[in-house]
């Protein structure tokens, strides 16, 4: 009866992965609305996050260290699961810009495919922009400033990972490192769909 | 012959100041910047083979308006780039510009460099020395 009962459980609760690279939340936390707009001028909301697994990185198109940095790294994963025949379905990139007033859609849309032609620019203003990064712990803040228009932005570095139930699972902080990302990603999908 | 000999000493003499230098400079490069981006960063590895403390304290370049000394860090998990008056170069060692550490930041030039491009890097030192480098334009390191 004992041993029923746990073959039961076991069968009925996966154990979660042990990660390489990723945090994996304890509970995942599920993203309410916003509104932003993507590289191709359309809206990107809550709806696009459903159904699909999200990377989303928090930059800004004037940052020349960091962000092409994390964005080659990311395509680099991208490149990874590419190569996975048993993927059906590829996650989805989102660069999300932390300086939506420079960061127009239309200077998104030259900057973004630049890394991954699949990848998503999203930009909106302040608010909404303030209202998906505070749900997902991304910090960002205007920094050294020349002037109005020359200045610089800091943000948080990590990468978070977003389920098809629009939900945060995970959470990659740097040192990012394309192979690890890419097997995280593949153990939290599989225990993701197991512990349905 | 006389047209030719002010060129072979002036070329003697360059190659003796490279000999003399203690700064070393290797693998410079600039990251292809992506199309509409507004900034550039570059990169290298520079070895300080004297026995006293060296600075990088400036960098010009025909190829950009101008050329900014700044390191990447990550504290709290928060990326920030901090403007550096100079970079020090340790005696008897070396300090590599890379990726997410010390770069060079410049804004990228109309028409855009593109991979395989070369820029030259005018890079000054707290010895008041000047060194000239050629730095390839990469689109990873």
């Amino acid at each position: 009866m004992l041993l029923a009962t746990v073959l039961l459980s076991a069968c009925s609760k996966p154990e979660p992965p042990q990660l390489s690279q990723g945090t994996l939340l304890p509970s995942s936390r599920p993203v309410t609305d916003f509104q932003l707009t993507d590289h191709r001028g359309q809206p990107f909301t809550l709806e696009n996050l459903r159904d699909n697994w999200t990377f989303a990185f928090f930059g800004y198109t004037h940052c020349p260290d960091v962000c092409p940095t994390s964005m080659a790294m990311l395509a680099q994963v991208q490149r990874n699961l590419e190569q996975q025949e048993a993927l059906q379905q590829m996650p989805q990139v989102v660069f999300v810009s932390v300086d939506p007033e420079r960061d127009t859609a239309e200077l998104l849309s030259q900057f973004v495919p630049y890394f991954h032609p699949d990848f998503i620019g999203a930009s909106g203003d302040q608010q909404n922009t303030l209202s998906l990064t505070r749900q997902l712990g991304i910090l960002y803040g205007k920094a050294e400033a020349d002037s109005a228009e020359n200045y610089l932005v800091d943000h948080s570095a990590a990468i978070v990972l977003l389920d098809p139930d629009a939900a945060l699972r995970a959470v990659f902080n740097v040192p990012h490192d394309p192979k690890l990302i890419a097997n995280d990603f593949l153990a939290i999908k599989h225990y993701y769909e197991a512990s349905q | 012959m006389i047209k030719v000999l002010p060129a072979l000493i002036l070329a003697a003499w360059s190659l003796s100041a490279m000999a003399d230098s203690a700064v070393r400079v290797n693998n410079a490069w600039v990251r292809e910047a992506p199309p509409g981006a507004h900034m550039m960063a570059g990169y290298m590895t520079i070895k300080n083979q004297g026995v006293s403390e060296i600075a990088l304290t400036g960098v010009d370049s025909p190829a950009f308006a101008h050329v900014m000394l700044h390191e990447s860090q990550v504290v709290d998990g928060v990326a920030r780039m901090i403007h550096q008056d100079e970079i020090v170069i340790p005696a008897e060692g070396s300090v590599e510009l890379k990726p997410g550490s010390f770069h060079l930041m410049m804004p990228a030039p109309e028409p855009r460099l593109v991979e395989g491009d070369t820029v030259d890097l005018m890079l000054t030192f707290s010895s008041g020395e000047t060194i000239r480098v050629q730095a390839d334009i990469r689109k990873k390191p």
